[in-house]
């Protein structure tokens, strides 16, 4: 089985050969992998390197946690690749931004206006959560298309609060 | 002399404070909100009641709940913790006039050193230095505070009075951008707090923030138990403490600590409480503030003098004496404290909310965790975003660095984001290591990502790693599928298959 697995932006072409071994951007190497009972706990043994990995769901994709440090992955197989690459590839940076609360709170203020144009970096709004003040910054360039909260709101997470064109 | 104690807390501090109530053989109470039903304080206690709803306002602040739950369980004295209540002068006094003991100090102290306006005023007239500000208690209006600016002088800091944790806080290069941030200041203050009021202070640059932690009897007795070094912060909020601090002497130390155990007295002090400075460049000192309670840094004081403060606390409560003098301090090593929150560093230090899956805790030789959570533990957006205080011990603050670099590398939180690579950063970063540092550092020098970017990475092993859990849960999906397509339900399928084999 062959699976595209980008890992944060760099691609690795990556083969399942049988049990023991896969080829990584075409090299070969034998793996001894173990899944620790019951925990999201990975051993994986490879060329006599021990390495211990924390994985879970993330958004999308899995998050890897190794030698200290997260790494964001994505695993496509060759048919999940060619239906995206079809549709145009996901991440755009024109078309329509949705800004999501990335976590329940209260909005505080929104500083900015439907019109109004936004340099990257320029704070958006203003979320307390945790008993903590989060500004918002826009992601991007653009034009707030849409406001959808006002302040004194409660938002849930992940809800959508403004558009950014 | 009480024997059983409520804890009008949660979290990590509800669980420390209700192991030393254990370790002194002394009955609990929890009390709880009704996220924290499963909440290990809840578990661990001897006895549990219920508060009330989620946010605080209508669990862990409702004092009068609070006193009646420790009058109905007959728990005959309430520890406060940090944070919630235990700064409230009327809810000290509340306690008292319900026949409790409040295991913490006076009211009459808590309003003396609470309020920060009168805290600065009662230390300048024992003689204690204080940061230039808005001298006074009265309680001063916006416009009062634009025309006292310029004599502050810029840059200046917004503070709430009756603050604490940088919320409320605002600092304030210019008179034209004052208005705006008097206004947000005050908005924070009064979500925090209940209490709008602010005054101004000088901000003095290249400042360390040193504080001294004192313990007070009933019989006048007041000890200080060395110095905490607090000057790594971001906005305000402290991520990463250290006894002893890096710049002191033994000449500093017995000033600060004279200064420190004469503040106590000055308002008949009892219980534990911190006596915050600045120092800045020249060995200066300066009082900032008296925090009148137990700090959420207490262990490392404890790993270095070997006292326990909580024990302490309670011990005096009942009425005995200190079991210390002030010779019998001393500080022994060196030990480091890093604040493990539920942040993404690499996103502006962004909480974060959700479940946390796996977690494991360091341990080994010199290690100590205090947390409150567990694999399973929901991290909700009612209360702080504390996940638990890593705390080593060395025999030198070399030894205790290669120590806190193990423990971290140790520390594994699945679910949530947290700021462990932070503080790993923060533990290769030549400035830390140097001990030169002031309280600016981490906002505006210190660069995780250019720490980072030397560091041995290993996508290559992520992604065999990625790619064959994906693997395995692909081919896991279509056994399941393969069963299903039997013509009746796996359970009929279960017990026939037993039966046949019976």
């Amino acid at each position: 089985m062959k699976y595209i697995t980008t890992i944060d932006e760099k691609e690795f072409l990556v083969e399942i050969i049988d049990d023991r071994h896969v080829s990584i951007d075409g090299k070969v190497v034998e793996v001894d992998f173990e899944s620790i009972q019951e925990q999201p706990v990975f051993s994986l043994i490879v060329d006599e390197k021990s390495y211990e990995a924390y994985v879970y769901h993330g958004e999308e994709g899995l998050e890897v946690l190794v030698k200290g440090r997260l790494y964001h992955s994505v695993v496509e197989d060759e048919r999940e690749r060619r239906l995206r690459a079809a549709s145009g590839g996901a991440v755009a940076q024109s078309g329509t931004l949705h800004l999501k609360a990335p976590m329940p709170g209260l909005i505080v203020a929104v500083s900015v206006e439907v019109g109004q144009e936004v340099k990257k970096g320029d704070v958006l709004l203003i979320l307390e959560s945790m008993k903590m003040q989060n500004e918002l910054k826009s992601p991007r360039d653009g034009v707030i298309s849409r406001i959808e909260v006002g302040a004194g709101d409660s938002v849930e997470q992940r809800q959508k609060m403004l558009s950014i064109e | 002399m009480f024997n059983k104690v409520l804890i009008a807390n949660r979290g990590e501090i509800a669980v420390r404070i209700l192991r030393a109530c254990r370790e002194l053989g002394l009955q609990t109470v929890a009390i709880y909100s009704e996220a924290d039903r499963q909440a290990m304080h809840v578990r661990y206690a001897t006895e549990a009641y219920l508060l009330g709803p989620a946010p605080s306002s209508e669990s862990y602040l409702r004092g009068d709940k609070i006193i009646e739950i420790a009058l109905k369980s007959g728990a005959g004295a309430i520890h406060p913790g940090y944070g919630f209540l235990a700064e409230r002068a009327d809810f000290a006094q509340a306690v008292e006039d319900a026949g409790l003991e409040f295991i913490g100090p006076s009211a009459s102290a808590i309003a003396a050193m609470g309020d920060k306006a009168i805290a600065r005023e009662t230390m300048m007239k024992a003689g204690v230095p204080v940061v230039p500000g808005t001298e006074g208690t009265e309680l001063l209006s916006d416009e009062e505070l634009l025309k006292l600016a310029p004599d502050v002088g810029f840059p200046l800091l917004i503070k709430a009075t009756a603050g604490g944790g940088g919320k409320g806080m605002r600092e304030v290069t210019n008179i034209e951008e004052m208005p705006t941030l008097l206004k947000s200041a005050r908005r924070e203050a009064k979500a925090a707090f209940g209490d709008d009021n602010v005054y101004l202070e000088k901000l003095i640059l290249g400042a360390r923030h040193i504080e001294i932690q004192i313990l007070a009897d009933k019989h006048g007795n007041v000890v200080h138990l060395t110095e905490r070094e607090c000057s790594l912060q971001r906005r305000h909020q402290k991520l990463l403490e250290e006894a002893p601090s890096p710049i002191m002497d033994d000449d500093l130390r017995k000033r600060m600590g004279a200064v420190a155990v004469q503040a106590g007295q000055a308002v008949n002090y009892e219980s534990a409480g911190t006596i915050e400075c600045l120092v800045d460049s020249e060995k200066n000192f300066y009082f900032l503030e008296m925090n009148t309670r137990l700090q959420v840094e207490h262990p490392i004081t404890e790993l270095v003098t070997g006292v326990d403060i909580v024990k302490e606390q309670i011990r005096v409560a009942r009425g005995r004496k200190l079991s210390f003098a002030q010779e019998d301090i001393q500080v022994k090593g060196a030990a480091i404290e890093c604040r493990i929150n539920a942040e993404d560093p690499h996103n502006n230090f962004m909480p974060s909310t959700g479940r946390i899956s796996h977690i494991v805790l360091p341990s080994g030789p010199g290690v100590r965790v205090d947390t409150g959570v567990y694999s399973g533990f929901e991290i909700t957006p009612y209360y702080d975003s504390m996940i638990s205080k890593l705390i080593v011990w060395g025999e030198t603050r070399a030894q205790a660095i290669l120590r806190m670099r193990r423990a971290l590398a140790e520390y594994k939180v699945v679910g949530v984001r947290t700021n462990i690579p932070f503080h790993q950063a923060m533990m290769d970063s030549h400035r830390f290591m140097g001990g030169q540092f002031d309280t600016r550092f981490v906002e505006e020098e210190f660069s995780m990502e250019e720490i980072v970017e030397g560091k041995e990475t290993f996508p290559d092993i992520a992604a065999i790693v990625a790619t064959l859990v994906m693997h395995d849960q692909t081919e896991r999906a279509a056994h399941v599928v393969r069963r299903g397509e039997r013509d009746t339900s796996n359970w009929k399928w279960l017990s026939r298959w037993e039966r046949l084999n019976r």
